[in-house]
């Protein structure tokens, strides 16, 4: 008898219940990455997936304080980051690892330690993916300089090679990088196939670190690299096999505008197809090169000449044009929010509400 | 006693007790031991006038004017971060607990109360979370991160037993000029 009058009730529930279904809770995957998506790396901690057309979150990576930024790389639907954890947050022992997440979950599926020397700063420069995609450049600061190659397709940990008083990783050719050096020099480091030094070239003095230095925050161009200084020079360097090629320089400031100078976070971004520079300017005097821009300049490349001056209400932080067809100009500003402009009529296109971003990556 | 021998016996006393300290002295050392500390006695006094506490330790204290905890006040014109004077600790010391970082970079500010430039290090407290108050971002002489000496940029919390950043120290380190 009590069997029977179980299974009616079960039968009946659903009616009684108010025939709604419960909802099940279920867990999103990464939907196949849109043109002008991009990620904002916050100061501390995780970077923020956005598709700057409709301004929606897709979704998030979860990183270590510090962690100075992350690469993805589309082929192996990869994000690679170089990240630092103590085992009690503020002290205990120190663990570097390079984490390597998946596109479709943003987790983490595999982790290389490092040695733990990564440079804790939220620089877009401090990483660099050589050799088609299979070595990570990290930068080290212990304090002194070096650089950790991992390669992320074996999983592996390659070597650690010193490169003392030089600083930012510049992918060049296939396993090459070059760095900004004290000593006013480009130093060009060639891995071999492995991702051991193969290598080391030096240029000629081309700058001076007290008059003049060229930033540590630099551009990609089409065919190699663009170093801004804080008066506002524009050095474009490539390389030739194991010959550092630096292109006269050319200034950024024209007669009448000497008040004007460059600076900020990542302030200078490049469109390679177009030959198209934006730059977040400030009037100030010598030593200000981090203040926030209060204009974003945009120059031809080809022509070295200046195409737009455009004035912000509120100063620009870091920003970073998308490579796409049409591409977009992201802004982080000085209040914290991302701005969305079009990037050759510099309309605004949205605002988006984030915690600030320290600098954007491409996704 | 007369004056003449109280002075006798006292030399005496004092060439007795030299030459015991001597005689134990020679049965402990060897003379090359005796003669290597002699020379880096020799040495290290021939040196510390090189060295830069020395320039500090020759002047009175410096002459200031001006609030610790703002971050115009003249120490503070290549200081990038939090400043000890606002978490519990002073200008040349780190707040309790805290680890002071032993490599630092430096930096020339002005001092208007006497008119002169002091060259300045300023050292991280480190081993604690970020104190988060009078946060100071002045870049007088600051240069990029591979220059790292004048780099203001990082975190200097090296050498400590943690290494998470807390706030920063400036100290002078004696006259520019």
């Amino acid at each position: 008898m009590r069997i029977p009058v179980l299974f009616a009730v079960f039968l009946l529930s659903p009616l009684t219940l108010g025939q709604i279904a419960p909802e099940v809770l279920t867990v999103e995957t990464l939907p196949e990455p849109g043109p002008n998506w991009f990620l904002g790396k916050t100061w501390s901690g995780g970077a923020h997936i956005f598709d700057a057309h409709s301004g929606e979150m897709m979704g998030m990576v979860s990183l270590a304080k510090n962690a100075p930024t992350l690469i993805a790389n589309p082929d192996k639907r990869e994000i690679y980051a170089a990240e630092s954890y103590m085992t009690r947050e503020t002290r205990g022992t120190r663990t570097d690892i390079v984490a390597i997440y998946d596109y479709d979950n943003l987790r983490t599926v595999a982790e290389i330690e490092v040695p733990n020397h990564i440079a804790r700063l939220p620089v877009k420069r401090h990483l660099g993916l050589l050799n088609n995609g299979r070595h990570l450049a990290v930068l080290n600061m212990n304090p002194g300089h070096s650089v950790s190659i991992v390669d992320v397709e074996d999983r592996i940990f390659v070597d650690e090679i010193s490169t003392p008083s030089c600083a930012v990783i510049m992918p060049v050719a296939e396993n090459d990088f070059l760095q900004v050096c004290g000593d006013g020099t480009l130093q060009l480091i060639q891995l071999d196939l492995s991702g051991f030094q193969q290598n080391r070239e030096r240029s000629t003095v081309f700058f001076n670190v007290i008059d003049d230095p060229v930033f540590d925050r630099v551009a990609r161009s089409a065919d190699g690299w663009i170093l801004p200084t804080h008066g506002g020079m524009i050095y474009e360097v490539s390389t030739d096999d194991d010959e550092i090629l630096i292109g006269e320089g050319w200034s950024l400031i024209a007669e009448g505008e000497e008040s004007w100078r460059p600076g900020g976070d990542e302030f200078i971004s490049a469109h390679q197809e177009l030959g198209l520079l934006y730059v977040a300017m400030h009037e100030g005097s010598v030593d200000t090169h981090h203040q926030y821009g209060d204009e974003i300049w945009l120059y031809d490349l080809e022509t070295r000449q200046r195409l737009h001056r455009h004035a912000l209400e509120v100063p620009v932080r870091s920003l970073m044009v998308t490579q796409e067809s049409n591409p977009k100009l992201i802004v982080s500003d000085e209040a914290g929010g991302t701005q969305v402009f079009d990037a050759v009529s510099f309309k605004h296109e949205r605002s988006i509400e984030t915690p600030a971003s320290v600098h954007f990556e491409d996704f | 006693m007369n004056l003449e021998k109280i002075v006798d016996q006292t030399f005496y006393w004092i060439d007795e007790n030299a030459r015991r300290s001597a005689m134990a002295l020679s049965q402990k050392l060897s003379r090359r031991n005796f003669l290597s500390r002699l020379g880096m006695l020799i040495t290290g006094a021939a040196a510390f006038p090189l060295l830069p506490v020395k320039r500090a330790f020759s002047q009175s204290a410096v002459q200031e004017v001006g609030d610790p905890q703002s971050c115009d006040y003249w120490r503070y014109c290549a200081l990038s971060g939090f400043l000890c004077t606002c978490c519990g600790g002073s200008n040349t010391s780190c707040p309790p607990g805290s680890q002071p970082s032993p490599i630092a970079w430096v930096g020339t500010c002005h001092n208007p109360a006497d008119g002169r430039d002091y060259l300045m290090s300023y050292n991280d407290c480190c081993g604690k979370t970020e104190c988060n108050r009078c946060e100071c971002h002045n870049t007088e002489g600051d240069r990029p991160l591979y220059f790292n000496s004048n780099s203001n940029t990082v975190y200097w919390c090296f050498g400590t037993e943690d290494t998470s950043y807390h706030c920063t120290v400036s100290m002078v380190l004696g006259t520019a000029d």
